[in-house]
């Protein structure tokens, strides 16, 4: 009895500090800013509630939806991006070579740099004076293709997806080397005695043998590319004209810059039920396409 | 594996075939230099640049520098005070990264050694803190920090930062953990340990690499983070790497190879701690992502 009653209490002391920072910092913050979204708060004075203000005013922002599909730019570029080229890369990647070896090391180098000296680096790569996009499109005589990459509104949300895609290529190159030598050599053995070569028993064996892994991948690039705000913060800050908007920096600049917490608290909410909404749906279709691949 | 080399013993005697290969195989090793190239450009242009004088630089942006200077680093050095920037990123990160990986060990040890009601709840909940985007947490975190006085001191980085890497560190050390077998810990406990005992001299140094990985991990999210600085330290002498990056960029944005240097500065280190600890950090940050 005694020695029970001393391990709970030293269960309780040892999960206490733990459970107590994350509670505060990770879970309370997200019932704050639902509950203070009915406020009208300045930061100085005393807030005062207006209802449901705030959500409307949110909703019926033009701003805020276009943010939003930037947000799904970002994301579908993102998931059109990193997953297919980490995967034809991982697919040529399957020794053990110095070369192999030094291909992964290049891809996956953007991963661990500050994502401020990405979006530095990549506004100085679009500038219309210096930058080598410009340069490149002259030199092989596409002049009229040059432009200002990132003030232009028809194509500024493309030119900062590429850094995006660019930053985070490694991480899915690594699961899905991993997810290839994981298939048992029998399998391949199998189907190469059975005649099976090259693209047959990449669409046959190896993609659907990676499935599982190719469905993670996607999921995590979609929550991963909704919390995207560093790069195009530091390379555009959402401008010009609020034409590179994202859903953070859309937050950042209606609380921060203009002192309105009560709508920032608002648009955080409304954050989190996009995020949580879209990870949905991702988890729901990903599921039926693996209910169908079953079927073949 | 016999078979293997004999089928392809068999099929490269067929010239056609053999050559096609070749030819694919060229493609393919063209293709993985030029990707490669184009994944190292950014970073190789910043430091080629940082050595330049603006004038050069302006002149020939990607020709390598004529004289090799180290100018712009001593003056970026000096104007943007990355001493003092460097500095505070270093405390922040190392108390965070003490903090985290001792703070995800002693949680680890308790959710993989002991079963209790709440653990399948607690895990759970744990778990949640993974699908919360970083940035929806700012206004509610800054009114709560303007409220006690946390804005502008290392803690309003340092625990923010640690709670939000706990789930990852608390799901890599309790799958290392659960994997470790308890005879150790039942010799210990005839020889009369107590809980902390065990924790300390035998789980913590047979958890070393799960504590290695979270370790690594921390290290470079902290010393990297950007958005949490931005809106919870304003006091120029406590001002992170990135942040006084995106801010020197602002006050000299037509000095360009200053800026390069700057940003090189603070790029080293991590670099640095890509060449040594390559292997940890890709395979640290896929299980970290996996498990999310």
């Amino acid at each position: 009895m005694q020695d029970i009653l001393k391990a709970k209490h030293w269960i309780i002391i040892s999960l206490l500090p733990a459970l107590l920072l994350y509670t505060f910092i990770v879970i309370v913050p997200i019932f704050w800013s639902s509950y203070y979204g009915f406020f009208k708060w300045s930061g100085m004075n005393e807030p005062s509630f207006i209802g449901w203000a705030n959500y409307l005013e949110v909703v019926n922002d033009p701003i805020f939806w276009r943010a939003l599909k930037n947000n799904m730019i970002i994301v579908v570029a993102s998931v059109f991006g990193q997953v297919p080229i980490a995967l034809l890369l991982a697919l040529m990647l399957r020794q053990t070579t110095l070369f192999q070896r030094f291909v992964r090391s290049a891809v996956f180098l953007p991963t661990v740099i500050s994502t401020v000296v990405v979006g530095l680096i990549w506004g100085y790569i679009y500038n219309p004076e210096f930058g080598i996009v410009n340069a490149l499109l002259e030199m092989i005589g596409l002049e009229s293709w040059t432009r200002a990459w990132l003030s232009d509104p028809d194509v500024n949300m493309y030119a900062v997806s590429i850094p995006i895609i660019w930053n985070y290529i490694g991480p899915y190159l690594i699961i899905f080397i991993a997810a290839i030598q994981n298939i048992p050599t029998e399998i391949e053995d199998a189907a190469k005695m059975d005649g099976a070569n090259g693209f047959r028993k990449l669409f046959y064996i190896t993609l659907p043998m990676m499935w599982t892994t190719i469905k993670v991948a996607v999921v995590l690039c979609i929550s991963g590319s909704l919390k995207a705000f560093d790069q195009v913060f530091v390379m555009t800050g959402g401008g010009p004209a609020q034409s590179t908007e994202l859903l953070a920096t859309y937050m950042y600049n209606n609380t921060f810059m203009t002192y309105r917490y009560g709508y920032g608290s608002a648009v955080s909410t409304m954050i989190i039920i996009v995020s949580l909404i879209l990870i949905l749906i991702s988890q729901i279709l990903m599921k039926r396409k693996e209910e169908k691949g079953m079927g073949i | 594996m016999r078979k293997d080399v004999v089928y392809e013993a068999n099929r490269s005697f067929n010239p056609v075939f053999r050559q096609k290969k070749s030819i694919f195989k060229v493609i393919k090793t063209v293709f993985l230099i030029t990707f490669s190239f184009c994944m190292i450009y950014p970073l190789y242009w910043l430091f080629i640049s940082a050595f330049k004088s603006t004038d050069e630089f302006f002149q020939f942006p990607y020709a390598l520098p004529s004289e090799w200077t180290f100018d712009n680093f001593v003056r970026a050095w000096n104007l943007a005070d990355l001493g003092g920037a460097m500095i505070n990123s270093t405390v922040v990160t190392v108390v965070g990264t003490i903090f985290t990986v001792f703070l995800g060990a002693l949680t680890a040890y308790v959710l993989s050694r002991f079963s209790f009601k709440w653990k399948g709840f607690i895990m759970l909940f744990f778990l949640l803190g993974m699908l919360i985007p970083i940035h929806s947490t700012l206004v509610p975190l800054f009114s709560i920090m303007n409220e006690i006085g946390m804005l502008n001191t290392y803690w309003a980085l340092i625990l923010p930062y640690t709670a939000f890497e706990l789930p990852i560190a608390i799901f890599l050390i309790t799958a290392y953990m659960s994997s470790i077998p308890k005879e150790m810990e039942e010799a210990a406990v005839i020889d009369g340990a107590g809980y902390w005992g065990i924790f300390f001299r035998i789980m913590l140094p047979m958890t070393v690499p799960a504590m290695a990985t979270v370790a690594i991990l921390a290290f470079l999210r902290y010393w990297n983070e950007y958005i949490f600085a931005l809106v919870f330290i304003n006091d120029a002498s406590l001002k992170t790497l990135p942040l006084s990056l995106s801010i020197f960029s602002d006050g000299y944005s037509t000095d360009y190879s200053l800026t390069m240097a700057a940003m090189a500065i603070a790029v080293i280190p991590t670099v640095i701690m890509y060449v040594f600890f390559q292997e940890q950090i890709m395979k640290g940050m896929v299980a970290g992502s996996v498990k999310g």
